[in-house]
């Protein structure tokens, strides 16, 4: 078996790389492919918590890399899903435990076991962002439509452009979408920002409180039917398998004369 | 009357903030990427027209001098109008 290694990736911290690979993940695995999701945030481990693993972790990628243990022996099963496990991160080392050459060999080792390889990746672009590419051919950039947030991720994608030998397919995902505000001229659109960036879209995720329900519990969204972002990562799984399928609809068809009376009479207020 | 109603009901703003973010963002991405300093192309400009201006006598007010981006890639679009040739 040859799996896909696929890295997510943002620059700015805060934007939603954790909560993808926990989504995109359980969403790859619920339809039957084989997952294996590395936490490559040494120091600030967290897809442990948003798996609700965190009581499970026993030994972590360090200890793999320095052989204190087998790869298998630090992998953590999903509690619902076989096919999905979880390699955690350290959280008391920081980046410097771990060099590109390691984690190469790491994610080869994972490629002959899974079918997809998910590393979350650590904001930044130094040594943390160097390592969690090392292994990867695919990676997926992820942004908020703020504009630091779109810059940063400018610079990842210039940084992906100059390992054009190695990542060969990298696409954006566009998160904590807010239709309303950008229906009203707030906020960049989808379009705005692909047109800014240059770059091919993976998928939109709207901003979701359902998000932080689900971390407070330990189930990512995607593992759950009727919540519009776990969707919004369903379709994004579906699409990193090669299925075509088109973007969610965000737009909000119809606010309501109320809404547009209040938001008239006080701006400020959006209904 | 009705058509105006309808109008007030249904506008949008056109001036929010969304076009001065992409205004913005355009600008500094295309001096990120170049790792241009702010300043920089205006003097170049600066010095150009100074340049043409030895061989030609310019419409200085048509000059146009921009920096336009077409994937990812930004491109240097200078277009002088000339009057006439110095001697
Ligand atoms: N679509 C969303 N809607 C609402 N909150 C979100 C969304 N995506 C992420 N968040 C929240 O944003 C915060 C940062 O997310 P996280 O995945 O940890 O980012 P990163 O890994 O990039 O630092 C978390 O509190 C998370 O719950
Ligand atoms: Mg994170």
């Amino acid at each position: 078996m040859s799996g896909r290694v696929i890295v997510i990736t943002s620059g700015k911290g805060g934007v939603g790389k954790t909560t993808a690979s926990a989504n995109i993940g359980v969403a790859l695995a619920t339809s039957g492919a084989s997952v294996a999701l590395v936490d490559m945030d040494i120091g600030l481990r967290n897809l442990d918590i948003l798996m609700g693993l965190e009581n499970r972790v026993v030994y972590n990628l360090v200890d793999v890399v320095e052989e204190r243990c087998k790869l298998r022996q630090a992998l953590v099963k999903d509690k619902k899903l076989p096919n999905l496990s979880l390699l955690p991160a350290a959280q008391t080392r920081d980046k410097s435990a771990v060099d590109a050459d390691q984690m190469k060999a790491l994610c080869e080792e994972l490629k002959s076991m899974y079918d997809f390889v998910l590393v979350d990746s650590p904001a930044g672009i130094e040594q943390g962002f160097q390592n969690a590419v090392a292994g990867a051919e695919e990676a997926i950039v992820i942004t908020t439509p703020e504009m630091s947030a779109v810059r940063d991720a400018d610079r990842i994608i210039g940084l992906l452009e100059a390992r054009k030998d190695e990542i060969k397919e990298y696409r954006l995902v566009l998160n904590r979408y807010r239709p309303t505000m950008v229906q009203n001229n707030d906020m960049m659109s989808v379009d705005d920002v692909l047109e800014i960036l240059s770059v091919k879209l993976l998928g939109v995720v709207p901003e979701d409180e359902e998000i932080i329900v689900s971390t407070n519990k330990g189930e990512p969204v995607s593992g759950t039917d009727n919540v519009r972002s776990g969707l919004a990562y369903r379709n994004i799984a579906k699409r990193i398998r090669g299925e075509e399928v088109p973007i969610m609809d965000l737009e909000v068809k119809n606010p309501s004369w109320m809404s547009r009376i209040v938001s008239f009479f006080n701006p400020t207020v959006r209904v | 009357m009705q058509l105006r109603i309808f109008e007030w009901f249904s506008q949008t703003k056109q001036d929010g903030a969304r076009s001065t973010a992409k205004d913005r963002m355009r600008n500094m991405l295309t001096h990120d990427r170049l790792e241009l300093p702010a300043g920089r192309l205006e003097s170049l400009e600066e010095e150009l027209v100074a340049v043409v201006s030895r061989y030609f006598e310019l419409d200085k007010d048509t000059t146009q001098f921009d920096l336009q981006q077409y994937e990812r890639r930004a491109s240097l679009i200078a277009n002088f109008r000339l009057l006439r040739s110095k001697c």
